[in-house]
């Protein structure tokens, strides 16, 4: 055998060429993930056309994309999906930032821990809804409110991720900083944020997902635009596609944000060691 | 010169690790520490880093007292503990970060070259061996450029070949740097190889029972004959140092 034969083997044995073998994986993966919804959508628009559901109050697939496609066509799609993106991408900017910083402050001082922590913690036990009528009265029926709520939706899981991970970091390798004489800030920037940052990338992952919750909450406050507007707007006139099309746009969004996130931060965690790793 | 004066060490929880332990070590000496599981051996080790605080007594280096990890004594862990994060050539150079590149670029070579890992640069830990994550570790130490070099139990974790390669790189880097050694380990075997001079440790508390003093040329062969009553005064102390952590009569040993 030769060189060339025993190279195209091993290619034959592993699968093919490396890139041929992350596109084909890249790709099953998405048929993977889209099997359930679009049977699920196909079996639904079956029933309804086939006369064995009315699909008035769950419209079939086709009047779904029919109400986005009206609503694209006027605009009011894009004006409200920008709305809402807006308000979950403060929130989540505001809400992110006050967790790590609070999370990061609690975790590493350890009287600031005994001093801020158990308030935080029965902050974090109120329904966020609670807060509704208080952020009204504070900041009134605009923006502030909205994107206030949704912070407060953020915050939590963010905090509670940073705080935790902080106070879990292996004091083996914190012993590696502390043989190598690094100063508090040194610790922090060389060996803790690393260590917590898969943590921090799952509770970002966390805190984002409330937020798209959170917008809804918020856009329910006497909203004049907004995907949680549309809701509401569907259910006063009795239009369960818009409804069912807002739905729709969250989900997808909510993917679709989480996912960037996913591809944004998986560099800073890429030296990971996992089994799942291993299975690819 | 590093110098452990009447060093003791009490836990918060009340368990006397050390007590009373002397012990003058000279620059470029081997000691090797030995003692049964539990006798406070790590303690030592943690405690001439400057990574706990004796409760009584000094460490000395030149006269200046240690209370805190020195720029002169650097300390190898039982594991590897390198930062999974950084590449091997980053985890090396992560305690010269205050050199300018090309200096940290050059000794990065340097030790690299020492523990034989050229070309192994760009590596993440996870794709390394024990062992050679290891020598990383001891690359890592090294780079420092530190006076006295403490290893706690470092080659325990390898398999019998690693371990035997990895005495070997350290009896190299010993000669090439000088450096001051003091090795914790429970294999008599390595310490006799290895050490100028063995400490056998006593549980209950932790302090020194017996010094023994191997005056052979190193390089050693583990399997040589003028090592064997070494080994045999190693070993006779030993079973005394075991007698105390089962409360054994002294005498009966």
């Amino acid at each position: 055998m030769t060189a060339a034969d025993l190279s195209s083997e091993k290619q034959r044995l592993s699968g093919g060429k490396p890139g041929y073998r992350l596109r084909w994986s890249a790709l099953s993966g998405l048929l993977t993930a889209l099997l359930l919804p679009v049977s699920g959508f196909l079996v639904w628009q079956i029933l309804v056309s086939s006369g064995f559901a009315s699909g008035r109050l769950v419209p079939p697939p086709s009047r779904i994309l029919s109400a986005l496609w009206q609503l694209q066509q006027t605009g009011e799609l894009s004006h409200h999906l920008v709305a809402t993106c807006l308000r979950v991408l403060s929130g989540f900017a505001a809400g992110a930032v006050a967790g790590i910083i609070l999370g990061g402050v609690t975790g590493y001082f350890r009287p600031a821990r005994r001093l801020l922590d158990p308030t935080l913690q029965a902050l974090r036990a109120i329904p966020s809804i609670a807060w509704v009528p208080l952020f009204i009265l504070w900041f009134g029926i605009f923006e502030t409110s909205k994107v206030t709520l949704i912070a407060v939706g953020v915050f939590f899981p963010v905090y509670l991720g940073v705080s935790a991970s902080l106070v879990s970091v292996d004091r083996k390798i914190v012993e590696v900083g502390r043989i190598f004489r690094l100063s508090g800030f040194e610790m922090v920037r060389r060996i803790l944020f690393p260590a917590i940052l898969p943590a921090l990338v799952v509770s970002l992952r966390t805190g984002l997902g409330l937020g798209w919750m959170f917008v809804v909450a918020a856009e329910f406050m006497g909203a004049s635009e907004g995907l949680g507007y549309l809701l509401v707007d569907g259910q006063q006139l009795g239009k369960p596609d818009q409804i069912v099309a807002a739905i729709l746009v969250f989900a997808i969004l909510g993917k679709l944000s989480d996912g960037l996130l996913v591809l944004l931060t998986a560099p800073l965690t890429a030296w990971q060691d996992n089994y799942q790793k291993e299975r690819k | 010169m590093l110098s452990l004066l009447s060093l003791a060490k009490t836990y918060p929880s009340g368990v006397e690790a050390l007590s009373n332990f002397d012990l003058e070590i000279r620059p470029g000496e081997i000691v090797a520490v030995i003692g049964g599981s539990g006798c406070g051996k790590s303690t030592l080790l943690r405690v001439i880093s400057g990574l706990e605080p004796a409760t009584l007594g000094q460490v000395r280096i030149h006269g200046e007292e240690v209370t805190a990890p020195h720029p002169l004594i650097n300390l190898i862990f039982q594991e590897p503990r390198l930062l999974p994060w950084l590449t091997v050539e980053q985890n090396i150079s992560f305690g010269i970060r205050h050199l300018d590149a090309r200096e940290q670029g050059r000794r990065v070579r340097g030790v690299l070259q020492q523990v034989q890992l050229q070309g192994y640069e760009t590596r993440l830990p996870k794709e390394l061996s024990g062992g050679q994550a290891q020598r990383v570790a001891i690359a890592r130490a090294l780079v420092t450029q530190p006076e006295v070099l403490l290893l706690d139990e470092p080659f325990s974790a390898l398999d019998a070949m690693t371990r035997g390669s990895l005495q070997r790189h350290l009896l190299h880097i010993w000669r090439e740097t000088a450096a001051t050694i003091v090795i914790v380990t429970h294999d008599i075997e390595e310490a006799a190889a290895l050490a100028h001079r063995v400490v056998v440790m006593r549980p209950s508390p932790g302090t020194m029972l017996e010094e023994i003093t191997i005056d052979l040329p190193l390089p050693r062969n583990e399997l040589e004959a003028d090592l064997d009553p070494f080994k045999k005064r190693i070993r006779t102390a030993l079973h005394r140092s075991l007698a105390y952590a089962d409360g054994t009569d002294l005498m009966l040993v």
